[in-house]
């Protein structure tokens, strides 16, 4: 048989055993070396998802950067203007421009845009708002009287309390983040003490991310490590024989993890907890064979022959729990989350590779352990558990409780039923909603940047509505025919002169799908200069086609289209699920209003489509006229309404997108406009919808599955949907709690239905077929009872300990998501190993007649 | 052999242009110029100003008046497109110094008919009108400062007018075999973008046939190259031109047609009436 044959190899080899097992460690390991951390949350989806293809597209389209944003607040408590806080943040800004990667012509603060104001009759000024800070209170007041005018400044650079103000700082690299913020802090030293600064934004927060990522990995991971070995050393008293597994442990993260780096994964958020999951599951078939063997092993006995005895006997149920472990894992590979399918599958390979790592080196490591190291542990451990000692608390504990879930099996099984219904109405409360930002902890600088920016403006999270004319193609198509009727007209007039006719033939060649208008335009313009008069009637024939056409095309000058998005803009305001919307409207009415009159009557669309193009000639026409192309693209065919909201929570974007639909359903979109999403928060909601949607079919799938290899494992239907009774207790329970508790449903949350799955299905095997085992051989089902909460429920609760508080060192961790992995998972493991030895023995009592037959 | 055919005459083509433009550019140095073809001989004890101030008068400067019809095509990082067509006219109204120009839009169709007009005053700061036919308003414009793009590209409006020669101090860099290269410094580095600049005057010629812009740290961030020179009524004359952001290699090329000198145009076609009634008969009259 194949175990036996590697359980021989083990045994009889045990030099080669080691020696392969620390080179392939080794080698391994050392592309551990080539670690990439990726702490991007835009890589929650996969690089084809669409919504992620098109916020890229949008992103490219409109030029926008990733932003570092950071804020000064002024430490009088009165208004940012100041002379003293306006000259640091003037200084600041004009320091900012200097750091290498930053984006100088986008830097956006009241001390690098321009103003633009009547100065005097018929007179209209352009300038910086600030070109220089002001040295006294009044000229402070009459800045801060302009910046209430310029719709861009207010809520956005200055706080609608005016108590703060703001320095956008777009970045090359978003890698770059890191470094940059720390400049920007450099530079905030240097300056006087006039304001209080604030440094977030999503790439700053991301780069911390990484930060602490690296933390936890270097803090949670040994710790846990420590953990599992005190725990190991309390329950079998020798540290020679607690090594053995922990060797197993080491070995199968390094190589799982030099595996996955060396595939070319990053490391996320998920992959991470790698190391901290693995330690504790690759233990635990260790613990199996040392609980058994240390059971049985007597001073004098023959190590060797023992330790092969109990292998055989575990291997089977080793190697089932395994797999179920590795199924729940794999399951992850499910969801639609790539970080979280290369967790699931690494994971699930870990607990693979543990399990041979286990059989091949436990039994070698056993059998060469000396005599001394042997007896040492048995005196220590028999002492400690004799009957003249006062045995362990599990021994004394376990058999109470195994008495009164099979006296009290109704009880039992009622109290299962009432937990699980009340968790079922648990479950139906429960919110789902997350945010990267509170992954932070509260007290946290980047939390603590958020609230208070977040309290005085009008919010640093951003989404993007963008508008999109669909109608090109047609519009094209339609010119290009219209010229072509126009040419062939003057080829049989002989209207036009045959160099003309060859010049705008070269263009229509090349079809309608690449006609560009401005070319029409140059060649027809160009052609103007040396034609005959009849040739300039036709010219002009051609372009008065193609001067509507280029109106038609320019949808975001119409003013009725700009109507539609001021009017949008004025019902995300009210709605107050916004905070503030900019767009090219609020452009267009600011420019109008100082061209004419400067009065407030003035802050309108103009009338006409021309009026509006001048309008945004005049805008181009300053210091940077490339800030139009954030809210429009140059052929006018798209425009974007650019949202600030105080919240990231996905709960609060779901209002806004469900707020915007209710508003297209009362106010139909403009002909041939439609309406998209895209922007960071916008995408943080579409991978919580996906990862939702594919935890459900995770957990099914996983589920069925388990439940197959049940039935299988047990050749029986009932054993198989009692194996999976404990689980699914567990699971209900652990989710109606998170219902009843209103903790958020989050990413982290989420991957635990699946973990819970894979793990706590072990302890019900255990019991299984160590019942089934027992009665086999006693053909007595008192006895089995009896001898089941002897050695197997210590093994089971050992397990569950070990597992449990293996976890614990998560709660360490600096970031929230994996605080609530830690302290879930050691929650479920100690209650699936409760209901597992408390129901399965009550259901097994109230089922006995049918499932434990004595043997004729 | 075809290739190869192809690959001579491409080469021959280019040995042509060349040579023709070498023509030309002596041809219009010697006829235009004389006196500066002799300076230029002379040219190892040049004063700096002088070559600033000749510099200047080549750019800005040629003929009393003059007429020219613009394209402006703005690139953005994007490579995405927008042009700008407007004619041009200007008249000198002390040679090197105060100058009128009307600057009127035929394209993009929704901006035909703006204008702007600018007298232009190099020791005061210039009056300058706009006039918008779809508001159907004239308005004067006062500016902070001058380095303001022009109508969204990436010229400023002092690129297309003329820096005053007394912003900066000039420094001589070097002579080449065929030009010179100074260094400016602004006066009044608060009220301009860059550190420094440096140009390269062709020494026939004296036109600068490159401008760089630098940073505080020395790195240059924006590029003005003169593309393609050719001389007009004996007047050297940029007829493409290249402005370039170096940062994110977005770029404008304005490319000239029609240059026309010494039209004769009168003082008060530079006049208010202008904005609203352009004066056709001085766009399309011919030389």
């Amino acid at each position: 048989m194949f175990a036996n044959r590697i359980i021989a190899l083990s045994l009889n080899r045990p030099l080669m055993i080691y020696w392969g097992l620390v080179l392939f460690t080794l080698s391994i390991g050392a592309l551990i070396s080539l670690i990439k951390v990726d702490t991007d949350p835009e890589n929650m989806l996969s690089r084809d998802e669409p919504a992620r293809i098109y916020h890229n597209q949008i992103k490219q389209e409109f030029a926008l950067s990733d932003l570092i944003v950071v804020g000064a607040v002024a430490k009088t408590g009165e208004t940012i203007f100041n002379p003293q806080s306006l000259a640091d943040l003037k200084v600041l800004s004009d320091e900012i421009k200097q750091i290498e990667g930053v984006i100088v012509k986008d830097v956006n603060a009241i001390s690098t845009i321009d103003n633009i104001e009547q100065a005097g009759e018929g007179v209209i000024r352009f300038e910086w708002l600030m070109a220089k800070a002001p040295t006294d209170e009044q000229s402070a007041i009459e800045l801060q009287q302009k910046t209430r005018r310029l719709p861009f400044v207010v809520n956005s650079l200055v706080s609608g309390d005016e108590k703060a103000a703001t320095i956008y700082v777009p970045i090359e690299n978003k890698d770059e983040s890191y470094r940059i913020s720390q400049a920007i802090q450099v530079l905030i030293e240097q300056l006087s003490n006039a304001n209080e600064y604030h440094i977030t934004g999503l790439p700053v927060a991301e780069d911390t991310f990484g930060v602490e990522m690296f933390i936890q990995m270097g803090i949670s991971a040994p710790a846990a490590a420590a953990v599992i070995y005190l725990l190991m050393l309390y329950f079998f008293r020798s540290a020679s024989l607690v090594v053995a597994p922990m060797i197993v442990a080491m070995a199968t993260v390094i190589i799982v993890m030099g595996a996955m780096i060396g595939m070319g994964f990053t490391v996320h958020i998920m992959s991470s907890m790698i190391p901290i999951f693995l330690m504790p599951i690759a233990v635990v078939d260790s613990v199996h064979l040392m609980s058994e063997f240390a059971d049985r092993y007597k001073p004098g006995s023959d190590a060797k022959a023992e330790i092969k005895k109990v292998t055989q006997h575990l291997f089977q149920p080793m190697l089932f729990t395994s797999i179920t472990s590795a199924a729940g894992f794999f399951s992850l590979a499910l969801t639609p989350i790539p970080p979280v399918q290369i967790f699931g599958v690494y994971v699930g390979l870990g607990i693979l590779l543990a399990f041979l790592v286990t059989i091949l080196f436990i039994p070698a490591y056993v059998s060469r352990m000396n005599d001394i190291a042997l007896r040492n542990m048995q005196e220590k451990l028999h002492s400690a558990s004799s009957a003249d000692r006062k045995p362990s608390i599990l021994a004394r504990l376990l058999p109470i409780w195994g008495g009164f879930s099979i006296a009290q099996n109704k009880l039992v099984i009622i109290v299962a039923l009432v937990v699980t219904a009340i968790s079922i109405v648990g479950i139906s409360k429960i919110q789902i909603n997350d945010n990267p930002v509170r992954w932070f902890k509260s007290d946290h600088q980047i939390r603590v940047a958020d609230r208070v920016l977040n309290h005085h403006f009008a919010g640093t999270y951003d989404a993007h509505l963008v508008l999109e004319f669909t109608g090109r193609e047609d519009l094209i198509r339609g010119l290009y025919g219209e010229v072509i009727s126009i040419v062939q007209q003057a080829k049989l007039n002989q209207s036009l002169s045959p160099e003309s006719i060859n010049a705008i033939e070269t263009i229509l060649s090349k079809g309608a799908q690449s006609l560009s208008i401005q070319e029409l335009n140059q060649v027809v313009d160009d052609l103007l200069f040396d034609e005959s008069d009849s040739g300039i009637l036709v010219l002009e024939q051609i372009q008065s086609v193609v001067d509507e056409s280029e109106a038609n095309l320019k949808q975001f000058t119409l003013p009725r289209n700009l109507a539609y998005i001021e009017k949008l803009q004025s019902y995300l305001l009210e709605t107050a699920l916004v905070g503030k919307s900019n767009s090219v409207v609020d452009l267009v009415k600011t420019v109008n209003r100082e061209l004419r009159s400067g009065s407030d009557s003035d802050y309108a669309i103009p009338e006409t489509q021309n009026a509006v193009a001048q309008t945004l000639l005049q805008f181009q026409s300053s210091h940077r006229p490339q800030d139009l192309w954030h809210f429009v693209t140059p052929d006018y065919t798209k425009s974007l309404i650019w949202l600030q909201m105080t919240s990231g929570d996905n709960q609060d974007m779901k209002a806004v997108i469900e707020s915007v639909e209710g508003f297209v359903a009362n106010n139909p979109l403009p002909e041939n406009i439609e309406l998209n999403w895209a922007g960071k928060a916008y995408l943080n909601l579409i991978w919580q919808d996906k990862m939702v949607a594919g935890m459900f079919d995770s957990l099914v799938s996983a589920f069925a599955i388990v439940f197959i290899m049940m039935v299988i494992l047990f050749r029986s239907l009932l054993f198989g949907l009692l194996a999976m009774l404990p689980l699914s207790i567990t699971i209900i329970f652990m989710y109606g709690m998170i219902g009843w508790m209103g903790k958020y449903y989050d990413m982290p949350i989420a991957v635990l239905s699946a973990l819970t799955l894979g793990l706590s299905v072990d302890f019900a095997i255990h019991f299984i077929e160590r019942t089934r085992a027992y009665f086999k051989e006693h053909q007595d089902w008192q006895t089995t009872m009896k001898l089941m909460f002897e050695e197997p429920a210590r093994a089971i609760s050992r397990n569950a300990l070990v597992i449990a508080l293996g976890f614990t060192p998560l709660l360490l961790a600096p970031l929230v998501p994996y605080i609530t992995v830690g302290a879930f998972l050691a929650a479920i493991m100690a209650v699936s190993a409760l209901v597992t030895i408390l129901v399965l023995p009550a259901s097994f009592t109230l089922l006995k007649g049918i499932l434990f037959k004595v043997a004729k | 052999m075809n290739k190869f055919m192809h690959v001579t005459l491409a080469k021959m083509k280019a040995y042509l242009k060349t040579f023709i433009a070498l023509i030309l550019v002596s041809i219009g140095g010697t006829l235009s110029n004389g006196s500066y073809a002799l300076e230029a001989e002379k040219s190892a004890g040049i004063d700096v100003n002088t070559i600033v101030a000749k510099s200047s008068l080549a750019a800005y400067y040629g003929g009393s008046d003059g007429r020219t019809m613009a394209r402006m095509k703005i690139f953005d990082a994007n490579g995405r497109q927008q042009v700008r067509q407007f004619a041009i006219l200007r008249k000198d109204i002390e040679e090197g110094g105060r100058q009128k120009f009307l600057v009127i839009f035929s394209r993009p169709n929704d901006v035909k008919g703006t204008v702007f007009m600018v007298h232009k005053k190099p020791q005061g700061e210039d009056d300058r009108w706009l006039y918008l036919p779809a508001l159907d308003l004239v308005k004067r414009i006062s500016a902070g400062d001058k380095r303001t793009s022009f109508v969204g590209a990436h010229y400023f409006y002092e690129d297309v007018s003329g820096r005053s020669t007394e912003a900066d101090n000039h420094q001589f860099i070097e002579e080449t075999e065929s030009q010179y290269v100074l260094s400016h410094t602004p006066k009044d580095p608060q009220s301009v973008e860059f550190a420094s600049y440096k140009t390269w005057i062709d020494k026939q010629n004296f036109l600068p046939v490159k401008i760089e812009y630098y940073d505080q740290q020395g790195k240059a961030f924006r590029l003005i190259e003169a593309l393609d020179i050719k001389t007009v009524q004996n007047i050297p004359t940029v007829f493409k031109a290249k402005v370039t952001d170096l940062t994110d290699q977005s770029y404008t090329t304005l490319e000239f047609r029609k240059a026309v000198y010494d039209l004769g145009i009168p003082e008060d076609v530079f006049s208010e009436r202008s904005l609203r009634k352009p004066p056709v008969e001085w766009l399309r009259k011919k030389k």
